[in-house]
């Protein structure tokens, strides 16, 4: 009896977790099939109504009219550009302020953590004003000030992980180096930093999703040139090829397209960018 | 601090090593003074300024002390006199008074400033009415409050049910956190403009077919211009977004948790519920306030999806001051509420770091 009642409650259980892990799926895959569902259908059948749940004739059109949309496109353009840059120049910057704080012994280092630490939490659109103000003095194109401008979130985050990296790494490696004559830096760039490439790895990532993402800034710096917008600006100010009212159709298939190539991305490093988020957060 | 013994070799290593540490942190701070510093300090003095951009030239303002956070806070409480006929008797209409409109009532006042009518209210017999000089503004905070508290309870609740189903070990257990990514990597504001697909007004949408389909609803639901589900509808969307960002903070906390800690548990007999609240629960808590600390300063200066969905109909607190600061090209007006946003995150990151005792220490 026992056993029995006891096997009953382990399969209701099962039954339970198992409807609890699709309910879970389908709540985080959903809008995301909905929007490759939309962008495969046509205009008619996207303002029927009732909605359909499956695309009835399926047809590329919308994605055709994107891969016509120069404004689209040049977005594209744009947000590969000031991402990468991003990415490339708070990784020089971060590793260099993360050996720093890591491994070597300096008068100001806990300031000078806690100075980085509070960056983390600082509002972007405290400075927004003050930063639009320093742009239009400078006479600075869009482009080139929306890369500095995204080192305010990029920086200190970069820091931080890299600090905790290098700090991981053994001192011997610094000392045995220093006994063989090379001066601080020549070990930092010979012997740690390749060391470190697992971490730049993810720190990179992060750095170039969050500049990728990016748009208070994107919309300000851009509001006088149109040309320098960047992907997230061009979807929320998406105006369409085909249709006259909001393009949906088309909006969608941009959706896709900007975020199928981020979604590989994310699923092929998924283990760094896990451990990069969460580094900090958790003490082990 | 591993590297605190004074094991100082030579001196003059010791300096090299100083001179190096500080060249090397040398582009870092430079960023910080150009992106932080110094547009923080000139926000600062904007605020207190009219300055405002024109067209082409910038009219470089003139100083008017706290006058913008005065036009952007005031407040006033007014009782709102009943409506009297022609013989100067008050209305009485079904044995309840009619009150005036307290909108009009407000703008006749005498006052300095125009106040506009934020809320009405019935107490003790009377009509009260709370005017702002911003309404646009302090209704900004409010809503800006209701949605930090409601998105960050309800993520909190949903990444906490996500990760404790997902700690055991099953089948799919890598599909399901490469599912979780998903959310996380679709950009803000392309995730605004799915769901804004999601709930359109009509049939077109999702939502409205499926409740339809349901049997939930009769007629569609209006979710974008009903006043009462705008936010709601904001709570939604970055709920979506950013519980597998919590989820995945909650899983890696959960790794940690020693696995004997449960065995010896169910040894002495607890329960799933009393090992939940005696263990779970505890040793999650650092986790748990850190997530709760980066999600609420996160919530705060919620930009994207009010702006994309809303536009100039319904401000967050970050998209007001976007829109006195490109639409209303009003610089000093801007800076004024980024300084009060500024203010208020930082006053929740205080109240946090008290109440959670929380410390994050850089070693």
């Amino acid at each position: 009896m026992g056993t029995k009642r006891r096997s009953v409650t382990y399969v209701l259980g099962q039954i339970g977790f198992w409807l609890l892990i699709v309910l879970i799926f389908i709540y985080l895959i959903f809008p995301f099939y909905w929007a490759i569902s939309s962008a495969l259908k046509t205009q008619a059948e996207l303002i029927q109504t009732p909605a359909t749940y499956l695309p009835q004739n399926p047809t590329l059109v919308n994605f055709r009219a994107v891969f016509q949309n120069d404004a689209f496109l040049r977005g594209l353009g744009n947000s590969v550009l000031v991402a990468g840059a991003v990415t490339l120049m708070s990784l020089l910057v971060g590793s260099f302020a993360g050996f720093a704080l890591g491994k070597l012994r300096f008068r100001g280092r806990a300031p000078s953590l806690y100075v980085i630490l509070a960056m983390t939490m600082f509002p972007q659109i405290a400075v927004l004003a003050g930063l639009y103000a320093v742009i239009r003095v400078l006479g600075m194109p869009a482009l080139p000030s929306l890369v500095l401008s995204y080192m305010i979130f990029t920086t200190p985050f970069t820091v931080w992980v890299l600090t905790a990296f290098f700090k991981g790494l053994p001192v011997s490696l610094l000392q045995s180096a220093q006994v063989d004559g090379a001066t601080t830096f020549q070990t930092f760039r010979k012997i740690l930093l390749p060391l470190t490439a697992p971490a730049l790895v993810t720190t990179g990532l992060l750095a170039f999703i969050q500049a990728w993402n990016e748009y208070l800034f994107a919309l300000t710096f851009t509001s006088i040139s149109p040309e320098a917008r960047t992907v997230p600006v061009a979807m929320a100010l998406f105006s369409g090829q085909i249709a006259r009212q909001e393009p949906f159709g088309e909006i969608m298939a941009g959706a896709v397209v900007v975020t199928v190539p981020l979604i590989v991305l994310v699923l092929v490093f998924q283990n760094r960018i896990v451990a990069g988020l969460t580094a900090g957060a958790v003490k082990g | 601090m591993a590297v605190k013994t004074k094991a100082r070799g030579p001196s003059a290593l010791a300096r090299g090593e100083e001179r190096t540490a500080l060249w090397l942190l040398l582009p870092a701070f430079l960023i910080i003074a150009i992106v932080a510093a110094y547009p923080l300090g000139r926000v600062l003095y904007s605020s207190m300024t009219n300055e405002r951009f024109a067209a082409g030239t910038d009219i470089r303002g003139e100083f008017v002390g706290l006058q913008n956070y005065r036009q952007l806070l005031s407040l006033t409480l007014r009782a709102v006199p009943q409506r009297l006929d022609a013989e100067g008797r008050p209305v009485v209409e079904d044995g309840a008074p009619v009150y005036e409109n307290p909108r009009l009532f407000l703008r006749r006042l005498d006052t300095q400033l125009r106040y506009d009518a934020v809320r009405t209210f019935d107490l003790f017999g009377n009509r009260y009415v709370l005017g702002a000089s911003s309404s646009d503004f302090i209704n900004a905070i409010w809503d800006t409050l209701v949605f930090t508290v409601s998105s960050v309870a309800l993520e909190t609740i949903l990444g906490l049910i996500i990760a404790l189903t997902l700690a055991r070990k099953f089948v799919g257990r890598g599909i399901m956190r490469a599912a979780m990514l998903v959310p996380w990597a679709i950009i803000t504001v392309v995730s605004a403009r799915i769901w804004e697909w999601m709930l359109q007004s009509t049939r077109a949408g999702f939502f409205n077919t499926f409740l339809t389909d349901l049997g939930l609803i009769e007629r569609p639901i209006a979710f974008f211009q009903t006043a009462s589900l705008q936010v709601p509808a904001m709570v939604m969307i970055d709920v979506w977004k950013t519980t597998p960002f919590m989820a995945l903070l909650l899983l890696a906390g959960l790794a940690v948790i020693p696995a004997e800690l449960y065995e010896a548990a169910e040894v002495d007999g607890a329960g799933p519920i009393r090992r939940f609240f005696q263990i779970t629960l505890p040793l999650l808590a650092p986790t748990l306030a850190v997530a709760l600390i980066f999600r609420t300063l996160d919530a705060l200066r919620v930009f994207d999806l009010f702006q994309v969905v809303y536009g100039e109909s319904r401000y967050s607190m970050a998209s007001y001051a976007y829109y006195q600061l490109i639409a209303a090209r009003n610089v000093g007006m801007s800076a004024a509420a980024s300084v009060v946003i500024f203010i208020v995150i930082f006053v929740f990151a205080i109240l946090y770091i008290r109440a959670l005792g929380v410390e994050r220490d850089g070693d």
